[in-house]
């Protein structure tokens, strides 16, 4: 097992290395001057366009641009990122941890609710329960998330005056940046309970609870359906017959035997769907004010911000890999028949 | 994006409201303004876009300001007098200003402000000269030239020489000496060059005023600057901090202002780019002003506790329809056959005054105000705004009549255009509704016309249009331009001269024009300018170098417990944007 995840982590530098390459070889087809965007914005500035390309040396060939970024990089730089106005490694670890405290925050509820109740829908198929799951299922697949996340934001905070949208009060901003105030984990609510500031964690916990709630309705469906129709599968088996000729308890039955083996494509799915939340989500936190990774990627691609779309594809890249190998491994231990590195 | 745009629009249009309309006045101590602009650097010398211009405003105090909402009437802030003839402080021939500089006044860290510390700053601010920055607004005045570099990026020689003979101090006193008379030069230090402490600059790494160092900090990269994110300004506000990760500036009152200190004690400019979330932050009274353009106007009427104030005057000129003269039709999709046969248009296309008559008759600049402002505006009649002084408000020009326009692309071309036909594409940046409106009004009327005129419409991204805008492979283009100071040169130079910013791209060049601009900017008699720029807009009218459509106005959306707003046009982000040493709430 260790040697297969150690030649899988010994992979990710060449596919790091693939994908920034793959991206740069798309921005031959990009002119000089289209690559002059990111910093002639306003026709005012129109007048220095030349100047601009020969200050940031786009005329240079792609290559030899190539070859300087991964310079930078072995230097432990990965550039500037004009759209987040920050070197990109500060952009990653400023976005990331709000993406990724998002993340963890909607993940639980999405496996459990989707799990529980992809595997009783199945169980109870036909009967009432299942209808009202497929009905939440294909209305959550099927909503936009901005039609969700803006419905959602104008009846809890438009109406009630609850759960505003951005990550925090003014309050909290000023205690979050004020010296005494010690940033341990870069995950604010944690930070907020280990620095002892209960209201300050509140509060952090109640700008997330609309963008977790969005995320939560529109992930969890495409899990309930996965899960339902592996379960239904599994149910029709001969061994779960067999089972059941036996004078098992259909409890058991489905608890041992029927769900271990249904599990099996609901770890890839999940895995993808980790991977999707923790690459961020653009629409719920461009809705939400969510200073998250997703929404400075999108920025990054739209503005050619050349660094920033690298820096932020490199993370993808290098999460993608990452939950992959876990995908892997909880195969094995879901079913201990598959053996990891065959 | 613009999907979510829509949707949040149609459901805050739909959303009953249920704003904290009564009641208390929520965050009493707070005024906070929800935009969409993401600032580029608090540098005031590198800074060049509204978002950091705002900020840089209320944190740095300029030379001298405009009197509330007035664009002519000016008011002393570092200095204690503002140069004029009347005072003797514009020497006779117009190219010595002697400013004295006021005394008692403090930056935010304590230090006394100087007149050596304004000299530094003017310094700083020229010859910084970053690309596509702001540093030519004062070269061009102080030391004759719009750049410290050649188009070669190599430095010109004598630059630290004439910058040290522009700008020197005597007594409390700081000289300025110009190479030749600069009309607007009063105007441009109202809004730019704010003071910065040198002490501290140069504390923090800046630069350190030397001869021996100025070249290494001639275009420096951004981030390197130690005034990128921090200050040392003697506003009326200090930046507390400016948030990248969210988009956040916060202010605090500078309660060791010179003047009186400001009466809200913290100011928040958040960047929230989705309309519906900005429209709950107001009615929920998180927010206290929203940016919200015209489109959005009517989704904000009839709000309860909600206060819009219309027609506010702007300062700029957009949209703009800009005609190419000069054409490059080497491989250019744009023109089609690059031919006059019908399926395409040669490169002299739009050199032919006909033609560019033609289309100045054929689009409807009522309907465009009346649909698309909601009869918000007033049709432009030259390229300076109504607004600005100079501008003729008798100046004829071109109204919406078909008839006419079939006249004049009859004669074009000598009856070629009329009998051939012609076939071109329009382009406009994607998402500019406005402009994509005129492109559709445009392509309606002239097809209208002829069916052998065939206009087709193309939105392309921001940079695939530069591209191909620096080519001249647009035949039409429409943008816009926002003044940088409250003077008609600042739309005569850019919009008109043949070095300006747009005749380059547009290869339109008139030495009748260029020679009124050039004169207008020496002359510092108004009356003789007004005159000269009544004859420069005449001359425009003549030669329809592009349309302008609208002199735009604004309208601004606030809680009603917000008092003390003031609007002055060239403040930037106005009117959403502000000066906050006014502002209240009650």
């Amino acid at each position: 097992m260790l040697k297969f995840i150690l030649k899988r982590l010994a992979l990710l530098p060449l596919v790091l290395f693939g994908v920034t390459a793959l991206l740069f070889s798309c921005l031959q087809f990009l002119s000089p001057e289209m690559r002059a965007a990111l910093y002639v914005k306003d026709p005012r500035q129109l007048s220095q366009l030349d100047a601009v390309i020969e200050k940031y040396g786009l005329r240079k060939p792609l290559p030899v641009q190539y070859g300087i970024w991964l310079k930078q990089v072995a230097h432990g730089d990965l550039g500037y990122s004009e759209t987040a106005k920050m070197p990109v490694a500060d952009a990653i670890r400023s976005f990331f941890p709000a993406t990724f405290e998002l993340t963890v925050v909607t993940f639980l509820p999405i496996m459990v609710v989707g799990v529980f109740f992809g595997v009783l829908s199945a169980v109870y198929r036909d009967k009432l329960l299942d209808h009202i799951t497929r009905f939440v299922a294909i209305t959550g697949y099927s909503l936009p998330s901005f039609v969700l996340g803006l419905g959602l934001l104008m009846v809890f905070y438009g109406r009630l005056h609850l759960f505003p949208p951005g990550r925090y009060t003014l309050d909290t901003d000023m205690l979050v940046h004020a010296d005494s105030f010690r940033h341990w984990t870069g995950l604010l609510t944690l930070d907020c309970l280990l620095n002892g500031q209960w209201h300050a964690a509140a509060d952090v916990a109640e700008h997330m609870v609309l963008p977790a709630a969005t995320l939560l309705y529109i992930s969890v469906a495409l899990l309930l359906r996965i899960t339902r129709s592996s379960m239904l599968e599994e149910l029709t088996k001969d061994y779960v017959r067999t089972a059941r000729a036996k004078g098992l308890p259909e409890r058991a039955i489905i608890r041992k035997h029927a769900l271990a083996n249904a599990l099996i494509p609901v770890v890839t799915l999940s895995s993808l769907l980790f991977i999707g939340l923790l690459g961020g989500v653009v629409i719920t936190e461009t809705v939400f004010d969510f200073p998250g990774i997703g929404r400075w990627g999108v920025q990054a691609a739209q503005q050619l911000d050349i660094p920033g779309v690298l820096g932020s594809t490199m993370l993808a890249a290098f999460l993608f890999v990452i939950a992959n190998l876990v995908s892997d491994v909880l195969y094995a231990v879901v079913d201990p028949r598959i053996r990891v590195g065959d | 994006m613009h999907r979510i745009f829509l949707c949040g629009a149609l459901l805050s249009a739909s959303l009953a409201p249920a704003a904290r309309a009564a009641g208390p006045v929520a965050h009493p101590d707070t005024y906070t303004y929800a935009t969409i602009s993401d600032a580029d650097s608090m540098d005031p010398a590198w800074a060049y876009d509204s978002a950091s211009d705002l900020i840089i405003l209320n944190v740095y105090d300029t030379l001298w300001t405009f009197s509330g909402a007035s664009t002519k009437i000016m008011t002393p802030l570092i200095a204690t007098k503002i140069p004029s003839r009347a005072n003797g402080l514009i020497s006779a021939d117009g190219r010595t200003y002697t400013i004295p500089i006021r005394k008692g006044v403090k930056f935010h860290d304590g230090t006394p402000l100087t007149p050596e510390d304004v000299r530094y700053s003017l310094l700083r601010f020229m010859l910084l000269d970053r690309a596509a920055g702001p540093s030519s607004l004062l070269l061009e005045p102080l030391l004759g030239y719009p750049s410290t570099r050649d188009d070669s990026d190599k430095m010109l020689p004598h630059v630290w020489e004439d910058a040290q003979r522009a700008v020197t101090v005597r007594g409390d006193d700081v000289i300025l000496r110009l190479p030749r008379p600069y009309a607007p030069l009063v105007s441009i230090l109202a809004s730019w060059a704010p003071i910065v402490c040198e002490k501290w600059s140069i504390a923090h790494g800046d630069w350190d005023g030397t001869e021996a160092t100025w070249e290494k900090f001639n275009n420096s990269a951004k981030e390197q600057s130690p005034l990128f994110e921090r200050e040392d300004g003697s506003g009326p506000f200090k930046l507390v901090r400016w948030d990248r990760r969210t988009q956040e500036f916060l202010l605090e009152r500078f309660d060791g202002y010179w003047r009186a200190p400001a009466k809200i004690k913290y100011v928040v400019v958040k960047g929230v780019n989705e309309f519906g979330t900005r429209k709950l932050m107001l009615l929920n009274g998180d927010a206290d002003t929203i940016y919200a353009d015209r489109p959005l106007w009517s989704q904000l009427q009839g709000l309860p506790g909600v206060q819009i104030i219309d027609d506010l005057p702007t300062m700029e000129n957009d949209p703009i329809v800009f005609f190419t003269f000069k054409i490059n039709t080497v491989g250019n999709p744009y023109v089609r056959s690059g031919r006059l046969d019908g399926d395409g248009i040669p490169s002299d296309f739009f050199n032919d005054i006909d033609v560019r008559k033609g289309f100045a008759y054929a689009f409807d600049y009522k309907g465009f105000i009346d649909d698309v402002l909601h009869g918000k505006g007033r049709q432009a009649t030259g390229s300076i705004p109504a607004s600005m002084p100079g501008h003729n408000p008798r100046q004829k020009t071109y109204r919406f009549d078909l008839k006419k326009a079939e006249e004049h692309f009859r004669k074009a071309f000598g009856g070629q255009v009329w009998d051939k036909g012609f076939h071109f594409t329009i382009a406009y940046n994607t998402g500019n509704i406005p402009r994509e409106t005129i492109c559709q009004i445009i392509k309606r009327n002239v097809e209208s016309l002829n069916p052998k005129f065939k206009i087709d419409i193309r939105a392309v991204e921001w940079p695939t249009f530069l591209d191909a805008q620096k080519d001249s492979k647009l035949p039409i283009f429409v943008l816009g331009w926002n003044a940088d100071y409250p003077d008609p040169h600042n739309f005569a130079f850019p919009l008109l001269h043949s070095q300006g910013d747009y005749p380059p791209y547009q290869h339109f060049k008139d030495a009748e024009i260029d020679r009124l601009v050039e004169q207008a900017r020496l002359e510092t008699d108004p009356e003789a300018r007004r005159r000269l720029y009544y004859k420069l807009q005449a001359r425009e009218y003549e030669l329809v170098p592009h349309l302008n459509i609208v002199d735009d106005l604004r309208y601004r959306t606030q809680r009603s417990w917000v008092h003390g707003w003031v609007n002055n046009p060239i403040f930037p982000d106005a009117p959403y944007g502000s000066y906050f040493y006014t502002i209240y709430k009650k």
